[in-house]
């Protein structure tokens, strides 16, 4: 079992260091782009050299190992790593024709930099990888965990996730259709249903054991399948469920990955249609945008709501009657990668 | 708890597009690093590489892949080598289909390979190439998601140079904590401007062959390729044919510096004692070791000294790498290749290039072909980021 203790967002909105959804911030450009934090732990001359997407992973994560016992390792999901890096060094290529080139952006660009950087500074010489499965890059960094759990009960890890909004990303994904054509608001996000959503980046930290002992939460189950078939999709959902043991009584919330994007609509339909009218339902992705990592932040988003007992109004689609314990995150990513994660509240036990 | 037993590979690189090519390359010391042919990049004429002499047009018509399928080069190379792998093992489509068949994939280039393309994408105002959903890392396992129709857990990892050392450390741990029955695994990178203007920005890559171990090396010679395994369970394999068996792993970080390791080896050693104990093994009980071994100053010092402070006086070892170039995220899954054909054949494969030893380390690498009494053989893989991973594979 994987025990969660303390959690790091670094989103778009307000969760960073202190959480306050009350307020939305706005889109800019089917943009949601993160206000970066003053990295206090960070030697401004390390903090020079860093891409973006080093400097939220070491910003987010370095205060959430002060003072704790070293985990026994360091386990991240991101799909792109520092791909602003990767294109300001290819466009050196291109521009000086691949000829006397610094070395910089190369070195910074590698999606292996974060996980890399944070066990550089905290001198960490454990466990230390990189997954970039795409929609399911963070899933597997979780699943990673946990396994290595299951093996020793005793250890601690650090897990993670982070992608960054590019100018070139951004350009690219637009080109393949994934962004609404028409620039809209995030709060209208789900307002009508076309193709397209709006982007997003974040990165999510936290540090995870096999122990309870000042736990906030704990990861049930977690499956994941590639599959365009919403038929097969909500079959393998339901069997998770009932193999976890929650099929008699459904978790109290889907956290739900819906984007305003018409195309994956049936995907969340399906979930939806699992729950009964006393199970609420909640969204995010007004609040995080879309990116390959951003179920991450409905994971953080479902600790939040473990922790504080209350769902902020702002991510309410469905207020349900029950008592919120149990949480489903449902995650579908361009309609064929899905991710089923459980948690689950330790302060209550049934 | 079940023994991951190795049931079928598959392989291409610049000695070879299959499992048999490649082996008969490593006995007769038929390297496969020479001057580019097909990549156009400005240092064509100047730095060496593992090529595979293979257009991807050819690649594209031999894998009856859609013409309009976005498939990039490195997503071809991991089409190949995946094919021959799954066939070798013979795997059903049933099999490959039923949620406990898991695939598990490594790139560092990943569709990065088509740099121009991408460059041109990232620019663009209007109309995309059609691979703007084909660049990132996953590209290259999904193609292979997509051609198998497998729906269960699959990953891609990005480790820098171990990246599929890590991938088949990953797929061992989904068999062994029950979320897969069989997994294919493996790695593939092709040549891309963006790596090699990148090594070279770094300065270590050879204008000649690369020489692993040899006191006068000057840096490696980038490669391409592709390798893939099937592991399954033990008690799943009965009556199959068994090559080997995955008996233990160790991943630790060196955390030393970005893009060079520590000067006493830490990462490489405590990854190489981590893998010995996981497989009850005492150093001495290694017969081979197939280095990490590129080339450059730095790594193969600092292997040395690592493989020094572990073993005293290591056994038989030498860099494939040599042959093949540095593949990169390639290059774990295809020395994992190497490593079991050694086992099954009971022999072991030299160094290229190497002529006088290490001042300060002395070791003096394997570099003739040789027959002999084969139990247990070592890999390394090293990456940028300090990321070592060491994996060992056991006669069954």
């Amino acid at each position: 079992m994987l025990y969660i203790h303390k959690t790091a967002c670094i989103s778009p909105q307000q969760t960073h260091p202190e959480a306050d959804l009350n307020r939305l911030m706005a889109s800019k450009n089917n943009m949601l782009q993160i206000t970066e934090p003053v990295y206090a732990d960070i030697p401004p001359g390390v903090l020079r050299r860093m891409g973006k997407a080093v400097r939220l992973s070491v910003g987010a994560a370095l205060p959430l190992l002060k003072n704790g016992p070293a985990p026994d390792g360091i386990i991240i999901g991101t799909a792109n790593g520092g791909i602003e890096d990767c294109i300001k060094f290819l466009n050196q290529i291109i521009e000086y024709n691949e000829g006397l080139l610094t070395p910089g952006n190369f070195v910074q660009s590698t999606s292996n930099a974060p996980a890399a950087q944070i066990a550089l500074i905290t001198k960490n010489k454990k466990y230390n990888c990189t997954h970039t499965h795409r929609g399911l890059a963070f899933e597997n960094a979780l699943l990673d965990a946990i396994m290595q759990l299951e093996e020793n009960v005793e250890n601690s890890y650090l897990v993670g996730s982070v992608d960054e909004i590019s100018a070139y990303n951004f350009n690219i994904d637009r080109l393949a259709g994934c962004f609404r054509e028409a620039v809209i608001s995030n709060d209208k996000l789900f307002e009508t249903p076309v193709a397209g959503t709006i982007a997003g980046e974040g990165c999510f930290m936290m540090t995870v054991s096999g122990k309870a002992a000042g736990a906030e939460a704990r990861v049930v189950a977690l499956l994941t399948i590639h599959s365009t078939d919403e038929n097969l999709v909500r079959n393998t959902l339901e069997q998770f469920l009932h193999q976890t043991g929650f099929s008699e009584n459904a978790p109290d919330l889907l956290i739900s990955g819906e984007n305003g994007d018409s195309r994956l609509q049936k995907y969340y339909d399906a979930a939806e249609s699992l729950f009964p009218e006393t199970a609420s339902i909640a969204r995010f992705k007004h609040l995080s945008g879309e990116y390959c990592t951003a179920s991450s932040f409905g994971f953080w988003l479902g600790t939040e709501i473990l922790r504080t007992g209350k769902i902020p109004g702002i991510v309410l689609k469905r207020e349900g009657s029950r008592r919120i314990e149990r949480i489903l995150i449902y995650n579908c990513f361009r309609g064929l990668q899905h991710g089923m994660i459980l948690l689950e509240s330790i302060i209550h036990t049934r | 708890m079940s023994r991951i037993m190795i049931t079928g590979m598959g392989i291409i690189s610049a000695i070879g597009n299959s499992v048999a090519e490649n082996r008969d390359s490593l006995k007769n010391k038929r390297g496969g690093i020479s001057r580019l042919e097909f990549y156009p990049t400005a240092y064509a004429g100047k730095l060496p590489c593992g090529e595979i002499k293979i257009s991807s047009e050819t690649f594209r018509e031999k894998l009856f892949t859609h013409p309009d399928s976005a498939i990039t080069r490195t997503g071809l190379l991991v089409l190949h080598a995946a094919e021959e792998a799954v066939k070798d093992s013979g795997l059903t489509p049933d099999q490959l289909a039923f949620r406990d068949t898991a695939l598990v994939g490594a790139t560092t280039v990943g569709g990065m390979c088509l740099t121009d393309e991408l460059f041109r994408d990232a620019h663009e105002r209007n109309y995309g190439s059609p691979y703007t959903s084909s660049y990132d890392y996953a590209s290259v396992t999904l193609a292979a998601q997509q051609r198998f129709g497998i729906t269960g857990e699959i990953s891609t990892i990005n480790t820098a140079c171990s990246s599929s050392a890590n991938a088949i450390l990953y797929g061992a741990r989904l068999i062994k904590r029950g979320y897969a029955k069989r997994v294919i695994v493996g790695g593939a990178d092709s040549l891309a401007k963006f790596t090699i203007n990148g090594f070279n920005a770094l300065n270590i890559l050879s204008s000649g062959l690369c020489a692993p171990f040899d006191r006068n090396r000057n840096g490696l010679n980038l490669g391409e390729g592709s390798a893939f395994l099937v592991l399954e369970r033990e008690e799943d394999v009965k009556g199959k044919k068994i090559y080997a068996v995955l008996s233990g792993f160790g991943n630790s970080n060196d955390a030393y510096h970005p893009s060079s390791i520590s000067p006493e080896g830490e990462g490489p050693y405590l990854s190489m004692k981590e893998a010995l104990e996981r497989a009850k093994l005492k150093a001495d009980e290694i017969s081979y070791i197939n280095a990490h071994g590129t080339g450059t100053e730095n790594n193969d010092e600092t292997e040395s000294v690592a493989m020094q402070r572990l073993f005293g006086t290591p056994p038989p070892f030498a860099s494939t790498k040599s042959f093949t170039g540095h593949t990169l995220g390639a290059s774990g899954a295809i020395e994992a290749v190497y490593s079991v054909l050694g086992l099954m054949h009971q022999e072991i494969y030299p160094s290229l290039q190497f002529s006088e030893p290490i001042l300060s380390t002395g070791l003096i690498p394997l570099h003739d072909y040789r027959q002999q009494a084969v139990r247990h053989v070592m890999s390394n893989s090293f990456g940028f980021g300090g990321n070592c991973t060491t994996l060992i594979f056991s006669k069954p």
